[in-house]
């Protein structure tokens, strides 16, 4: 299986004069962007030391935010039609009128509100209504939409979800011959991969017939983004296999449960953003996400939690202490890493990663 | 509800709590003495003191007479105030545990049971406070109802939804999509819809029914209310300025806390009547106003004082903010005719769920009708919001108007976020600019 | 009959530490060291004092554990473990009813919560600021112009406190420097500083919640100052060791010889 470098993708695909919008975290109408001929190429973590940025943002401000900023500041050839800021945190939120209103990118800003809450009927109107003024604002600069390219890309999102979901459970059942580290790489590849070559690549993805040989120490890893690969090559290297994630960047995005195949288009989209699993950035009930993780953790057999917590994400740091209190009154271990994105891994996380697989160790051999 | 509990709360009302403020007033008859730099004060504090620790007071013969509402401080109140629930605004409290500079006390609470220490200092004290039961105001009612809307921020949500698991009791959350541009008609459809989906389950908790009149009525007095703040604000461009900001951010607190109330009503008249005295008479806030000043974001409320005494001595004065003028800005949007639609434009578009955009117009604006030569900006660790973006309308602002500015790093209420030594240098350094661009 | 020895080696920040014990778990030798710039370097000098006390060369050590944040560096070791696990073994050996062990090292500090038989539980560490830790007094220290003796033999815990409420050290500093600059007596600055300290570890320690006995391990340990605040602001007489900044290598010295024992009975050596 050969994943593309990002940003070498990205480029060549700049250079084959494609449309490229720069999104940011989290949840989008991506299936209304690809029927527009527009490749949404993902803005999470990118490379380089925050520098200009610090001109711009507070020190205690998020890197996640910091991060994109930098690179937004670079003005990046790959990205050629704008950047999308989709309504994730208050930090974000802020950050996209920042950038559309006081610094000024020489490409257009759009943005796009997530409801908040407890869904109802009102809310689920509200999404159809600002699914459909995302269309009417795209059509603007673009062209009319095609509804055939809209249920086009519509069953081509369906189609990468059901093989998502269908590899997510490999994985919890141990039907999944990869290290921590290339199954991160297969995930975080939809954020820059054209969806037609994602979804080649989740084709050649080999789900065994038999589980694997047993693992030696099984984790759940929940917070915005997997683990650095530097963090993520140090658990493989113990032999810990992160079985199951309740990640921003991975399971979050993908539907509950598998969907039908789309007929209508606005229908499929206003209804996969509902089935979606419960997370922190849409204020959702704690009750149903506790629930939510406990089904993973039971199902993925997973002996411990470990959380990779952003440094000063809110939505993430306000749940967190509910799930780690439930979690440890079902005598289920708990790590918390807190990152800053840094590409090195400190002698502190080391020896907090190390102890607790050796408490693991410790309660499976007692 | 019993008849007992209601007769004690009744009698508390007409006669406990005026004995109590009486007996408080007497205690405290002597007064502080006023640093020479201060005009005299301002009569109405006394009574801004007495309606504040009346309403803390008088909560604690609610329960079993009214059901308790705790409330964001941006949230559309008018409509609890139709099923007349008592209400309690953690904001202000947090405000008044950091102004009593047992902040870092109430976040430890918090921290120690998991609450990280990045997260917003007024949700940790108020988290601190419900995990401890402990508060400087005596005793808080327990809730029956959380109310909250991220108009404000979407933090209230999370810290909201902490407490609704705690308690274990119902949460209304009403979503305000941020503006981006300007308020789409899905986004005003999808706010008025929410407040009438409200009504039953408003009902339920209260156990009262609601009629149109009544709620007109709380939307009137609100409106004249949130009228007379504003021009009370207004009344501040007059040379030398009656108030400082400084007092403006207690005179607040009835405006966020009582709005819709007749309490809230009638005593913003008598400040509007003393605020317009004093302009007539030329009465200053402080004794020799040379330089005016223009206030970015929350108050730093365990360094109020120290702030307002060091800027008094330099003749500085803050004579507007954004933070006191949000209570005033939009609710010229409000309507009986069109409550729903009306109450969506006035909470939907407040400043801080405005994009940045609107900040720097507003700001510039209150800049030049203030006659302002200078602008200190409060980055707060606690508030996203307000704090994203600070950088650059600085920049913006002083490149603009060619007007001094200085930012200081701080907090709301954690006076464990405080550098004596920078924020003395940098304070230093701003008047000296400040000196040397009017006068140089 | 064959004699079995064990010995822990802990290469930490600020010292290296080497603890060797017989079979019976008996403690031969105990030695501690400054960790210069080489923690390899520092492993080796202080393994081989260590063996100087006893009468026996390296090949009469039959396994040796190497733990602490250089654990990777000591070539000689025969298994490596975290300085939390040998902390949670070392200290259950020296006082069996440990519940809870406090940690104050250099780099971090850390809460860790054994069983009765030794064996971890949960741990907790401080966060990335180095407030709450040795280094943190160390800094202080210097600020204050006082050597660390100086600044741990001060335990007047009935004395004024001079307010330090930061939980950072950058701004701590600051607050030492303001209260230099407004003439205030250093004894206040030093008690306020070991009140921050105490606050700071009296958090985590709530954070995980306490069981059983508290024994306290690290350096800081010999700050009286510190220990006598910390057992008022935790309401309970805390188990001080001897040695308290040997005990991560005497745990390791133990994990050595029950990883031996466990080895001969599965028959894999």
């Amino acid at each position: 299986m050969m994943i593309p470098d990002r940003s070498e993708y990205l480029k060549g695909l700049a250079q084959t004069g494609q449309k490229i919008m720069g999104v940011l975290p989290a949840l989008y109408p991506r299936e209304l962007l690809w029927a527009f001929d527009i490749h949404a190429a993902e803005i999470w973590d990118p490379p380089g030391e925050i520098l200009h940025a610090n001109a711009h943002l507070q020190t205690t401000i998020c890197p996640i935010v910091k991060k994109s900023l930098e690179f937004i500041l670079k003005d990046p050839d790959i990205i050629n039609a704008g950047y999308l800021f989709p309504h994730t945190c208050d930090s974000l939120q802020n950050l996209g009128t920042q950038v559309k209103d006081l610094i000024g990118v020489s490409l257009p800003v759009y943005t796009f509100y997530n409801p908040k809450g407890s869904f109802n009927n009102t809310t689920i109107k509200y999404y159809r209504d600002i699914l459909q003024n995302f269309q009417l604002t795209l059509e603007t600069i673009y062209r009319p939409l095609d509804p055939e390219k809209l249920l086009t890309a519509c069953e081509l999102s369906h189609k990468i979800d059901s093989h998502l979901l269908a590899i997510h459970q490999a994985r919890m059942t141990n039907h999944l011959s990869l290290s921590n580290e290339e199954y991160f790489k297969l995930m975080r590849a939809q954020e820059y991969l054209l969806p037609a070559d994602y979804l080649n690549l989740l084709e050649q993805v080999d789900i065994l017939d038999q589980p694997g040989e047993s693992l030696k120490t099984r984790l759940m890893v929940s917070g915005i983004l997997p683990p650095t690969s530097k963090i993520l090559e140090f658990l493989d290297e113990l032999g810990v296999s992160i079985v199951a994630d309740d990640l921003l960047a991975g399971s979050r995005r993908i539907p509950k449960f598998s969907m039908d195949a789309p007929s209508s288009p606005i229908d499929y989209l206003t209804d996969r953003f509902f089935v979606l699993p419960p997370c922190s950035t849409r204020g959702g009930d704690l009750d149903e996400r506790m629930h939510h993780i406990s089904t993973r953790m039971k199902d993925s057999r997973a002996q411990g939690m470990l959380f990779d917590m952003v440094k000063f994400c809110e939505p993430e740091l306000f749940d967190h202490r509910l799930l780690v209190k439930t979690l440890r009154e079902k005598s289920i271990p708990v790590l918390t890493l807190e990152t800053e994105l840094e590409h090195h891994i400190s002698g502190q996380d080391k020896t907090r990663i190390e102890a607790f697989t050796e408490l693991l160790f410790d309660m499976v051999s007692t | 509800m019993s008849i007992r509990a209601e007769l004690k709360y009744k009698i508390m009302k007409d006669y406990g709590a005026p004995a109590v403020m009486a007996f408080q007033d007497f205690k405290r008859r002597k007064p502080r003495p006023v640093p020479e730099a201060f005009g005299p004060p301002l009569e109405t504090n006394k009574r801004l003191k007495e309606i504040l620790s009346r309403h803390y007071f008088l909560s604690r013969y609610v329960p079993g007479v009214k059901k308790v509402a705790w409330v964001t401080s941006g949230a559309p109140v008018e409509l609890l105030r139709a099923f007349d629930f008592y209400t309690i605004y953690p904001e202000n409290h947090s405000a008044l545990v950091g102004a009593k500079k047992q902040g870092a006390d109430y976040c430890g609470i918090a921290e120690r049971s998991g609450f990280s220490q990045d997260l917003c200092s007024y949700a940790r004290i108020d988290l601190g406070h419900m995990l401890s039961g402990k508060t400087p105001a005596g005793k808080l009612p327990k809730p029956d109802l959380l109310f909250c809307s991220n108009n404000i921020c979407q933090t209230v949500l999370y810290w909201y939804k902490a407490i609704a698991h705690e308690l274990n009791i119902p949460l209304i959350h009403f979503d305000a999509p941020f503006v981006t541009t300007e308020q789409t008609e899905a986004d005003i459809n999808y706010m008025a819809q929410q407040l009438q989906d409200m009504i039953p389950i408003l009902e339920r908790v209260s156990g009262r029914v609601f009629y149109q009149n009544i709620f007109e009525d709380i939307l009137k007095r609100s409106m004249e209310t949130s009228k007379t703040w504003g021009a009370i604000l207004d009344a501040m461009k007059a040379q030398p300025a009656p108030m400082t900001i400084f007092d403006a951010f207690g005179h607040l607190a009835p405006i966020v806390s009582l709005r819709g109330l007749p309490v809230a009503q009638d005593y913003y008249h008598i400040l509007m009547e003393e605020v317009d005295a004093r302009v007539s008479m030329g009465i200053g806030a402080i004794s020799d106003e040379r330089y005016r000043l223009i206030w970015d974001n929350i108050a730093i409320w365990y360094k109020v004082r120290f702030l307002a005494t060091f800027f008094a001595e330099r003749k500085m004065n803050f004579v507007t903010a954004t933070y006191t003028n949000a209570w005033a800005e939009t609710t010229g949007y409000l309507d009986v005719k069109d409550p729903w639609i009306s109450m969506a434009k006035t909470y939907g578009q407040i400043i801080l769920n405005n994009n940045l955009k609107h900040r720097l117009d507003l700001m510039k604006k209150m800049i030049k009708t203030y006659s302002v030569d200078g602008m200190v900006m409060h980055s707060t660790r606690s508030c996203k919001p307000y704090s994203v973006g600070q950088f650059d309308l600085r920049k913006a602002i002083t490149a603009d108007l060619d007007l001094p500015a200085v930012i200081l790093d701080a907090d709301i209420a954690d006076e464990r976020v405080w550098s004596e030594q920078q924020i003395h240098t940098r304070l230093e350094a701003f008047c000296e600019t400040l000196e040397g661009s009017k006068f140089g | 009959m064959a004699e079995f020895y064990f010995a822990g080696v802990d290469v930490g920040s600020l010292s290296t530490d080497v603890s060797i014990i017989d079979d019976s778990g008996k403690v031969l030798s105990e030695i501690v060291i400054p960790t210069s710039v080489n923690g390899s370097e520092a492993a080796e000098a202080a393994f081989d004092s260590a063996l100087k006390l006893t009468n026996l060369s390296r090949d009469g050590i039959t396994a040796i554990t190497a733990t602490g944040y250089g654990r990777a560096s000591v070539a000689f070791a025969t298994g490596k473990t975290t300085e939390i696990s040998c902390h949670g073994v070392g200290a259950h050996q020296l006082f069996p009813k440990t519940g809870t062990v406090i940690d104050i090292g250099g780099q971090d500090s850390k809460v860790i919560q054994i069983d009765s038989r030794g064996r971890m539980l949960d741990f907790t560490m401080n966060d990335k600021c180095a407030a709450g830790t040795g280094r943190f007094l160390e800094v202080m220290a210097n600020r204050l112009e006082l050597d660390l003796d100086e600044l741990s033999s001060s335990k007047n815990i009935q004395g004024e406190s001079a307010p330090i409420s930061s939980t950072c050290t950058v701004f701590a500093e600051s607050e030492v420097i303001s209260l230099l600059a407004k003439n205030t007596p250093r004894e206040e600055i030093v008690h306020g500083l070991q009140r921050s300290i105490v606050n700071r570890i009296w958090s985590m320690v709530t954070s995980i919640g306490i069981e059983g006995e508290v024994t306290l391990t690290g350096g800081v340990a010999h700050n009286k100052g510190l220990v006598a605040l910390l057992e008022e602001k935790l309401g309970l007489t805390l188990n001080i060791p001897e040695n308290p900044q040997t005990v991560g290598a005497l745990g390791g010295a133990h994990i050595a010889r029950r990883a031996y024992h466990i080895s001969l009975e599965s028959g894999t050596n």
